[in-house]
């Protein structure tokens, strides 16, 4: 990893005002109207409260619009002529990848870290191993979605192609039960969406698998441990795979 | 070939390309040859164009020399190593044509950027001011005029203090004041014994800045010389006769089929003949075909470039707009009265 240019991405990050509002302002903010405000957050869940279930979901939230937005934006520097100026210096494409990787993670702790002490601070209470996992799942299945947003920058080559990819995780975050809990055909359906698995699994160690369905009266239903593990594989390969066929296409359009 | 006005040196050429090939595939179309077996040496030290029309294959062949682009066939060798290995090594930097730049990065960050990425690289203050962008560099990239932003380019390509500098069309897109501000800046950086290739399709440019041109058509070279050189090797000498005044339709299709002539303008009596030899063409007017008046004109840089590569060149001067006229109507020097 190089240091300097480290630096100088998370200077950049900090610097976009605009990314910073939605990277990190914005979670907190749901977090707060969503969890912390609510008459229900001190009601238990598992080995824990629903201020915690819903600060888990809004960490993760934030923590993959950083993902997908720095994925995106590397992407994109590359395919605009970065890459080639990156080409005339001794850095190889690993070295980039890896700084890249690490700018990506350092991002999204800045989400994690805020709504983790908001939270703390407003009620949310768990033991602390669903407090460790909850947070290492978050960051290690945001990176996943690094690439996301990488297919994004490599298909769509504009500023407009980050907006695009946030602006489809909102929807996603709906459909993967995330924002508030689904029920019924819904949650079927949630099930196959790729954030369902990420959220589901940083939850688990809080929820003890139970998940809410309010078809059943409110009741809380068991789930498999293989179901949002499925998701997470099927979602990272379909990911891997488009992004390959980008990379190639993108290549071909040279 | 010509030598480099440095004194000889026991280093490695900067460039030795050979048999440089490079196609690229169309989508419903034959491959496009964009380079097409290519030789070119170029000694340490020296300055040198690389001209060509749009098209001709300049970027896709230095950035093969870059390593930027992998060749489908032939060999390069940059300051002795492979383009790769030389870039890795600090030996060859280059500026590239537009684009390539975060724009919300000031200028000195973008240099200091770079910089991270070398092993041993000059003082970013030090290129910073030999780039002449001291009073910019806590500018915005995105702020910066097109001039600016080639000069930061400029910059970066300082940063490893390389041997051979490469300028892809370095001054597209600037406007005049832009232009001659970037050559003073090189000129003074050339004169440290660096060896420089540009690519260019301004004429003025190659004439004034380069002591060497090679000039480059369908990814191959067309001609290797000084200016005075390329002029004097015949190519773009046109003969001017006035054409007799009967039955002139056929008469200009003999001459045309004529061996050798290229193009054939007619105005009003007198006729512009552009011929690869002239002075059997000459010959044949005055004994066979019964012209009158008959000129030979030396050709100009700009005539030569139209006949070697059957384009005309970029027009710098206002009074290039004309075209065609340029390159046949000017600088007749002998005169052969019939």
């Amino acid at each position: 990893m190089n240091p300097t240019y480290f630096a100088l991405e998370l200077k950049r990050f900090f610097r976009d005002y605009t990314g910073v509002f939605f990277i990190a302002v914005l979670p907190c903010f749901f977090y707060v109207v969503f969890g912390a405000a609510q008459f229900w957050s001190s009601q238990s869940v598992g080995r824990g409260n629903v201020a915690m279930y819903v600060m888990i979901s809004m960490a993760a939230y934030g923590a993959v619009t950083a993902t997908v937005s720095i994925g995106g934006s590397a992407a994109m520097e590359r395919m605009q002529g970065w890459g080639r100026q990156l080409g005339l210096t001794p850095m190889r494409d690993s070295m980039f990848v890896a700084t890249k990787a690490v700018v990506g993670v350092t991002v999204a702790l800045v989400p994690i870290g805020l709504i983790f002490v908001i939270a703390a601070f407003t009620g949310a209470r768990g033991d602390l191993p669903a407090w460790i996992v909850g947070g290492l799942v978050i960051l290690v299945g945001a990176a996943v979605f690094s690439v996301y947003g990488l297919i994004f920058g490599l298909l769509f080559r504009s500023e407009s192609a980050i907006g695009a990819a946030s602006g489809t995780l909102v929807v996603l975050a709906f459909l993967g039960n995330l924002f508030f809990p689904l029920s019924g055909t819904l949650l079927t359906i949630a099930k196959f969406t790729p954030l369902y698995g990420y959220v589901s699994l940083a939850r688990r160690t809080l929820t003890e698998g139970y998940i809410l369905n309010g078809t059943q009266n409110g009741n809380l239903v068991f789930e498999p441990l293989w179901q949002p593990i499925l998701n997470i594989v099927v979602w990272t390969v379909i990911f891997c795979a488009l992004a390959v066929a980008a990379v190639r296409y993108g290549r071909r359009r040279q | 070939m010509v030598q480099s006005a440095h004194p000889p040196t026991s280093r490695a050429p900067a460039i030795e390309v050979h048999g440089l090939t490079k196609q690229f595939r169309r989508a419903g179309q034959d491959p496009l040859r964009a380079v097409d077996g290519l030789d070119l040496t170029v000694p340490a030290g020296q300055i040198m164009a690389f001209l060509g029309p749009n098209g001709a294959g300049k970027t896709t062949t230095l950035d093969m020399v870059l390593g930027l682009t992998t060749p489908d066939a032939g060999t390069i060798r940059v300051a002795g190593m492979a383009p790769r290995a030389a870039v890795r090594a600090g030996k060859v930097s280059a500026v590239l044509q537009s684009g390539g730049l975060l724009a919300d990065l000031t200028v000195v960050e973008t240099v200091r950027l770079i910089a991270s990425t070398f092993d041993n690289p000059r003082p970013v203050g030090e290129v910073v001011e030999r780039a002449g962008l001291a009073e910019l560099a806590n500018r915005r990239v995105s702020k910066c005029s097109g001039g600016e932003q080639q000069r930061l380019r400029f910059a970066m390509a300082l940063l490893p203090d390389p041997e051979v500098l490469i300028l892809d069309e370095p001054t597209a897109g600037m406007d005049v004041t832009a232009r001659h501000e970037f050559w003073a800046t090189m000129r003074a950086d050339a004169a440290a014994g660096r060896t420089v290739l540009f690519a260019t399709h301004y004429l003025e440019e190659a004439d004034a800045f380069a002591e060497r041109i090679v000039l480059i058509s369908a990814g191959r070279v067309v001609a290797d010389g000084t200016t005075s050189e390329i002029r004097a090797s015949g190519a773009g000498r046109t003969i001017a006769v006035d054409m007799p005044e009967s039955d002139r339709e056929s008469w200009i299709g003999r001459v045309r089929s004529l061996p050798g002539v290229t193009h054939v303008e007619v105005r009003g009596r007198r006729v512009y003949i552009a011929a690869s030899d002239t002075d059997s063409a000459a010959l044949a007017l005055l004994r066979d075909l019964g012209a009158r008046n008959l000129e030979i004109a030396a050709p100009t840089l700009d005539s030569a470039f139209v006949a070697l590569t059957g384009e005309h060149s970029a027009a710098t001067e206002p009074d290039g707009e004309s075209g065609g006229e340029t390159a046949y109507a000017a600088d007749y020097v002998g005169e052969v009265s019939a």
